[in-house]
């Protein structure tokens, strides 16, 4: 205890501390009774993490494990962001009475300490730890609607298909250690670019298979196949988070690790992972085409953004670092924003399919409106952030390599395609006229009003200034 | 005072933005409170800087407030220019403008639409102080293309009726072949000076370009072209009589005073450029001389009482392009000037006949009005008096310099010019004949209802009598004891060209101004005779034949345009559609959209459900990438 104290004045991992003590105090809400100020104080204690996480002494080697360089105090703060804007849109959800929200925000606090271990971590068994403190939380979080089916389902599948891609990630892990004798980030890549291209089969083998374990949490084809059941299954707000806070930090982690140490190897792997990244955008965006689900659609999404995203691990240089924060706060944002809409959509017409969207735009203009926007983001439409972000990402790429001009093509391929299903949902929005059934007049608090306004001003305000996270010093 | 300028444009875009936002939910007093209070606002403020250029504190000020556009080379600045000539414009485009929104307020006050009315309104004097204010070609672009758009917005402004909207179209289409000019005009000084800056391109000018040579030649006449469309000459000039589909007020405003003069403008703001490219100026002179001719006489024949006051404009401005064309700048921006005042009074006074005509446009259906609406004529008259230049009304002294510029260069193109005059004159005395003497040709009905305009309505037009009258002052040449204030005023700006022919003595100029008002009078006579005494009425429409039948329907240029340009493009259009368009890309597009969603529908098989088939998946996909990473 006292150790933690003498990191706390020293103001290292001070995020970590508040958010487990956050987790602790939910924990005890239903005990003491003070749940109906827990969602405030959670929000305020999260508020208080990114304050704290902003002031984090920079720079500083936590154990030997941890590192919170640029990199790692950045992705955490953005993280950090997202799990707050995650609070305050999911809090209907957590007030309907289905769900425990002391247990629930409990583990999802957890987690966040998990994602913040993954944007930090020095040494690959932290980078372990992190994904577990990560992952576990959420096969609980999956399966938190108790009385659902397909939600127990979900948290089976999740858990089963975890546990083998943990498996394949130890294992790889072992055989890099067995190979070079570290567990630390910076001796690997010493060790590697001693080695030169004289590489032995068991590192290189080890990478591949941290690789595929990494692929999996990011949902990368052909290791994606959990993904769609276990995001239709959860809980809405609970699918939200895997989509956007999880994937971030796992692609933090995965752009930490292989940045950091693996470049040099970057012969030895980088095939496989264009390959992967081909097949992923491929996938994603050809069977999102032919969904009922807007939240399986949403699900096919994410995996074809991942592909985009796994594009800057391709890349690992500096430029990439901008990218991957960029895409991940535009997807992000986006993602949670068609989320928070589909949640109401949902909650007022019973379901999730695209006609529960039909002629929206008469009774909702505005949940219409956002919705719109949100579509444009993920698709990549001026002027919106995910019009900059896909953009800078391409064309860092394009920058650096001129023979990955193929994959970018096959890139640009499948964002067209992906313009197809997004628009559907504004289509059904806008471009079909039905009677409309009292009963789906009902209107969504003004709190959601307003935030949903807010989300939409960020995502075009970034739009037309990236400026804002590219003027990040030496990420 | 130059720390207030940023308000000039804002106001009206500030007035633009709470009328737009708060569509009909305020009451009319207080719309046009604010119409009409923001364009008051910024006059307010020009008037301060008049004062500044006129006592000579102010020569020439760049106040920029923020980088517009920085991207490689082109580093753009919001930025504005106070010198004389813009000064000049923006007291034109405030005070014209603000008599117009304070007419407006009475003569809108009975339409649906009278809040997106005075919003259009707005927005239309900021992008016209945008376009003159600008320091750069690209503010004075986008300025010009914010008028277009208000232009097109106001023409077609009661929208449910088709050929009111058919009218917006073309002004808008005639408006993007100029735009286009324009635009190609701007590239071209960019690639040549490195820079768009009136600044950076009027020093170099001299150094970078060659008289005549081709580049010269080429930036003018692009810009040039975008002049002809904005400012209605030959070719493109075909929108402005149809522009007259818009409330009155505003072919006042835009389709007289201001926006139609952004051409001059800005041939004028580039005058360095165009007294490199003699050329030019000629081609400027015959298209200006040629459109004066032809829309005056087109003009001779018309019976809507707008559509005379269109040809007119049409044909004035021709007038002040055949100023430029002579290197005559300064006589080109005081016809500017003069014409602003009593074209606006003319359509002013056209609106007030036709308020209490309700909605009455044909002469032939109007007569005697003098009496019923005395001031309505009488600032009728003397706007009418301006236009045919009868000494000492305004529009004397500046057509009076243009005609004594045209002598200078040669006698034919003198009596050319006079022969414009001429067809004005007449053309501008039948129409006050015919609508104000004689006996009232329309319907009891009508008759009954005649009445003055209330005073928002008929106070602007006094005051613009008022300009009409004493406009001329600021350009009294030597010959007549002034000292042509306004070409000393502008001279700054202004280079001089055309030194090298000879003045004309004073005797010259005496017997070449008596001879042109003599001959104006006598037209007048003649106009009186036929109208007045003998008290001729314009024939219906199907009993005209001959040359008159030609002019009345516009020599048929509209149909010509329609037989060259139209058919044909629709005719390619129609073969695209039918056989490029379905069977090759339409094809190709369909081909690959049923591709996808077929493979989309077995690649979804592959989702089953089952996880232990997921999981062998994952072990079948390791397998394969550690076999493909080892046999590569």
């Amino acid at each position: 205890m006292s150790k933690l104290k003498e990191n706390f004045n020293d103001k290292k991992m001070t995020a970590v501390i508040i958010l487990s003590c956050l987790g602790i105090v939910s924990m005890l809400a239903d005990i003491f009774s003070y749940k109906k100020a827990l969602w405030y104080i959670v929000l305020a204690g999260v508020a208080g993490a990114i304050v704290a996480n902003l002031n984090e002494k920079s720079n500083a080697i936590i154990y030997d494990m941890l590192l919170t360089d640029n990199y790692a105090i950045w992705f955490s703060t953005l993280i950090l962001a997202l799990v707050l804007l995650w609070f305050m849109v999911s809090k209907d959800q957590y007030e309907s009475g289905v769900y425990n929200s002391s247990d629930n925000y409990a583990l999802i606090l957890f987690a966040t300490v998990g994602a913040l271990i993954l944007t930090s971590f020095s040494d690959l068994t932290m980078m372990f730890l992190g994904i577990e403190i990560l992952s576990i939380p959420l096969f609980i979080l999956a399966g938190s609607n108790k009385k659902d089916v397909s939600s127990n389902e979900a948290s089976l599948k999740y858990f089963l298909a975890g546990a083998f891609a943990s498996g394949i990630l130890l294992f790889g892990i072992t055989f890099i250690y067995g190979s070079t004798g570290t567990f630390k980030l910076d001796k690997i890549a010493d060790w590697a670019n001693a080695a030169g291209s004289n590489l032995p089969a068991l590192f290189y083998t080890g990478i591949l298979l941290v690789m595929v374990g990494l692929a999996f949490k990011v949902s990368a084809a052909p290791f994606h196949f959990w993904t769609p059941d276990v995001y239709q299954g959860s809980p809405m707000f609970v699918t939200a988070f895997m989509a956007t806070i999880v994937k971030g930090a796992a692609f933090a982690g995965f752009f930490r690790l292989f940045y950091t140490s693996f470049t040099s190897a970057s012969g030895s792997w980088a095939l496989i992972l264009s390959i992967l990244i081909a097949a992923t955008i491929l996938t994603g965006n050809i069977i999102a085409v032919y969904q009922s689900s807007v939240k399986r659609m949403l699900a096919y999404s994410s995996i074809a953004q991942a592909g985009y995203i796994l594009l800057t691990v391709l890349l690992s240089n500096q430029e990439a670092k901008y990218a991957l924060l960029l895409y991940i706060a535009s997807y992000g944002v986006s993602t949670i924003t068609a989320f928070t809409v589909l949640y109401h959509v949902e909650k007022i017409k019973g379901t999730d399919t695209f006609e529960s969207f039909t002629s929206l735009s008469q009774t909702h203009p505005l949940l219409s409106v956002v919705m719109t926007i949100a579509m444009l983001s993920l698709a990549g439409i001026p002027p919106t952030i995910g019009f900059f972000a896909k953009f800078y990402l391409f064309s860092s790429v394009l920058k650096s390599n001129t023979s990955y001009l193929w994959l970018i093509m096959v890139s640009v391929a499948g964002s067209l395609v992906s313009v197809y299903y997004y628009f559907r949902v504004i289509i059904a929005m806008y471009g079909q006229h039905e009677p409309i059934i009292s009963s789906e007049k009902k209107q969504i608090p003004a709190f959601y009003n307003v935030l949903l306004l807010l989300l939409v001003c960020v995502i075009i305000i970034l739009g037309m200034m990236p400026d804002v996270l590219m003027s990040i010093d030496n990420l | 005072m130059l720390n207030l300028v940023f308000l000039i444009p804002l106001l009206p875009l500030t007035g633009f933005l709470i009328l737009g936002s708060l569509n009909n939910r305020l009451p009319k007093t207080i719309v046009s409170f604010v119409g009409c209070g923001t364009v008051l606002g910024s006059f307010v403020i020009v008037l301060t800087l008049l004062s500044g250029t006129l006592s000579g504190t102010i020569t020439s000020a760049t106040i920029s407030y923020f980088d517009w556009i920085y991207a490689g080379d082109l580093n753009l600045k919001m930025s504005f220019l106070i010198d004389p000539l813009s000064v000049l414009m923006m007291t034109i485009i405030t005070g014209v403008g603000f008599l117009i929104h304070v007419y407006s307020a009475g003569y809108m006050h009975e339409d649906s639409g009278f809040v997106r009315y005075f919003a259009f309104l707005n927005l239309f004097v900021f992008s016209m102080l945008l376009l003159v204010m600008g320091s750069n070609y690209v503010v004075m672009f986008a300025g010009w293309e914010g008028v277009g758009l208000c232009s097109y917005l106001l023409i077609g402004f009661w929208f449910k009726k088709d050929a009111y909207n058919d009218a917006a179209q073309k002004a808008f289409v005639m408006n993007r072949i100029g735009d286009l000019g324009f635009l190609l005009g701007m590239i071209l000084i960019f690639t040549t000076f490195g820079s768009l800056d009136y600044d950076d391109v009027f020093k170099n000018a001299t150094s970078v370009l060659t008289e005549n040579s081709g580049v010269a030649i080429a930036i003018t006449l692009l810009l040039f072209i975008g002049a002809t469309g904005k400012s209605a000459q030959i070719p493109l000039y075909t929108w402005l009589p149809d522009a007259m589909a818009g409330p009155t007020p505003v072919s006042a405003l835009i389709h007289a005073a201001t926006m139609v003069t952004a051409g001059i403008y800005m041939v004028v703001r580039s005058n360095i450029l165009y007294s490199l490219a003699p050329f030019t100026l000629d081609v400027i002179l015959a298209i200006g001389l040629a459109t004066a001719l032809f829309a005056a006489s087109m003009g001779l024949f018309q019976n809507d009482i707008k559509k005379v006051l269109a040809y007119s404009t049409v044909s004035q401005l021709g007038y002040m392009f055949f100023a430029l064309g002579l290197g005559a700048f300064s006589a080109g921006m005081f016809h500017v000037t003069t014409h602003a005042f009593f074209k606006a009074l003319l359509f002013l006074g056209a609106g007030s006949v036709i308020h209490a005509l309700h909605h009455e446009q044909d002469i032939r259906n109007m007569g005697g009005l003098s009496k019923k609406l005395p001031i309505t004529f009488l600032t009728f008259l003397t706007a009418t008096l301006a236009i045919a230049g009868i000494p000492p009304f305004a529009g004397f002294f500046s057509k009076d310099e243009i005609l004594a510029a045209a002598y200078e260069r040669s006698p034919v193109l003198w009596a050319l010019g006079l022969a414009g005059a001429l067809m004005t004159t007449f053309y501008m005395f039948r129409l006050l004949f015919v609508t104000f003497f004689g006996t009232f040709r329309g319907t009891d009905e009508q008759k009954h209802h005649l009445h003055e305009s209330p005073l928002v309505m008929t106070i602007p037009l006094m005051v613009l009598a008022l300009l009409s009258i004493i406009g001329g002052f600021i350009g009294v040449p030597e010959v007549l004891g002034g000292s042509n204030f306004l070409k000393n005023f502008l001279s700054s700006v202004i280079i001089p060209y055309g030194e090298k022919h000879e003045h004309l003595s004073h005797s010259t100029e005496w017997i070449l101004m008596t001879t042109s008002t003599l001959a104006v009078i006598a037209t007048i006579i003649m106009a009186y005779v036929i109208f007045v005494v003998k008290k001729s009425v314009p024939a219906e429409d199907n009993k005209i034949s001959g040359l008159q039948k030609l002019i009345y329907n516009k020599y048929y240029v509209d149909e010509i345009y329609d037989t060259l340009f139209s058919k044909p493009v629709t005719f390619l259009s129609k073969i695209f559609h039918s056989v490029v368009e379905s069977k090759i890309v339409d094809a190709t597009v369909n081909a690959v959209g049923k591709a996808v969603s077929a493979s989309s529908k077995i690649l979804r098989l592959s989702q089953s459900g089952n996880i232990s088939y997921y999981l062998y998946v994952m072990v079948i996909g390791i397998i394969l990438i550690l076999f493909i990473n080892n046999i590569l």
